[in-house]
């Protein structure tokens, strides 16, 4: 599956999410799991989960990461892919660009 | 064990308002919850369970029902049997004919409460606690991990017993504290003999077990609400088979949450009601508590090196 980095994260209805110190912890209520994420996962979901696309998470977590754009991309591309999977987010349009 | 008049002991934090005797200290404070224990008649049981729909498998000697208005029936043979509502504020209990005054409290104040302290909103841990220079070390584990025999190794060494089997705790702005259970312990007569804790003329905790009850007294239990310090969840005792030395290893705040989610006690209960408010307790925990794993061999003569090892763990992470 290929993921649009033009898209939007947001986070699926039956999920909560709660960072334990430096890691984060998740719920899905709709399939009864809990999961747990690792630092740079926890921050990788905190910062898709808030920006305006997939392609605008990866500009800021480039800022905050020593790593190539390629190998941030097939990172996040990954990770996205396994948020699906366990039906932990959707995947939509953009929010539309702030009125200028 | 069944009279007149009423009485209002303190277990877990909770006040218990009964007319049976139980064998808990009287309430004094600063309890957070309520629960009534009231005799009842085998007449009230039986209106309560017709044509219910019961969820253990046929012939098992552990019977549960969720009945129709909410409350649950729960029955040990040759125990008992209990009806706590669905507010989780009122639990019904009859005795069967041949169980010990101790037994049925065993399974009145363990289990049967846990039903109710979980319907009321709490989420109790399935751990065994010791008290520890004024501060208690909880044992995280599930049935036959070994917690109350490595608990029974720190009595034997002068540590206070804080709670057996089941723990209560809250987390208030500065600390999370741990609640006193029941004022007894539940052995392998083998290991209270070797602990030279004393079980002769001690009863059974049921029919089918060499498990026996041990009352304790002070100084030998806690009866006092303490800080929980640490938290160790016990590696089990397939897993430690090929153990032989005694490993203590942190876990990340996200580990320490999947393990506290893990010891929750009373799996009966689902729900997502439930699953939010584990998600919330336990994410909290982790984030309070230092939670690490402890790996040992089941062996007797070991636990002086077990207790000897989260003892130094304690001193280490104080200093």
């Amino acid at each position: 599956m290929t993921v649009a980095f033009a898209a939007r994260v947001s986070v699926a209805p039956d999920v909560m999410f709660r960072l334990v110190g430096e890691e984060g912890v998740l719920v899905n209520l709709a399939t009864e799991r809990y999961l747990g994420l690792n630092a740079v996962g926890a921050r990788m979901w905190q910062v898709l989960s808030n920006a305006r696309s997939i392609q605008a998470a990866c500009v800021q977590l480039l800022t905050e990461y020593d790593v190539d754009e390629a190998t941030l991309r097939a990172d996040v591309e990954d990770f996205v892919e396994q948020l699906l999977a366990q039906q932990l987010i959707h995947v939509g349009s953009p929010d539309p660009s702030p009125p200028s | 064990m069944i009279g007149s008049e009423r009485h209002s002991y303190g277990v877990y934090g909770v006040a218990i308002r009964s007319n049976l005797r139980l064998g808990l200290p009287e309430y004094s404070h600063g309890a957070f919850a309520q629960v009534e224990c009231v005799a009842g008649h085998e007449a009230e049981f039986a209106a309560a369970i017709r044509n219910a729909r019961f969820d253990s498998p046929r012939g098992s000697w552990y019977q549960y029902a969720f009945l129709p208005d909410g409350s649950t029936y729960v029955r040990w043979d040759a125990v008992g049997q209990f009806l706590v509502s669905a507010d989780g504020r009122r639990v019904v209990c009859r005795p069967d004919d041949e169980a010990s005054d101790e037994s049925f409290q065993v399974y009145l104040l363990g289990q049967a409460l846990s039903f109710a302290l979980v319907m009321q909103g709490f989420e109790p841990l399935h751990a065994t606690a010791v008290v520890v220079n004024g501060t208690a070390v909880a044992f995280l584990g599930g049935n036959c991990f070994g917690k109350s025999t490595l608990a029974a190794s720190f009595l034997g060494a002068g540590y206070p017993q804080l709670t057996d089997d089941m723990l209560v705790v809250q987390a208030s702005s500065d600390r999370v504290v741990a609640y006193p259970g029941p004022p007894r312990i539940k052995l392998f007569s083998k290991v209270a003999s070797t602990l030279t804790l004393c079980p002769a003329m001690t009863p059974h905790m049921n029919d089918g077990t060499d498990k026996r009850i041990l009352t304790l007294e002070e100084p030998s239990s806690c009866a006092s609400t303490v800080e929980l310090r640490a938290i160790y969840s016990l590696v089990s005792p397939r897993d430690a088979c090929r153990t032989t030395d005694v490993r203590l290893e942190p876990l990340s705040r996200r580990e320490a949450f999947v393990a506290l989610v893990k010891a929750t006690f009373n799996r009966r209960i689902v729900g997502q009601d439930r699953m939010v408010r584990q998600f919330s307790a336990m994410a909290t925990l982790a984030e309070r508590v230092p939670v690490k794993t402890l790996s040992y061999p089941r062996v007797l003569d070991r636990l002086p090196d077990v207790r000897a090892a989260v003892l130094a763990d304690l001193e280490q992470t104080s200093n």
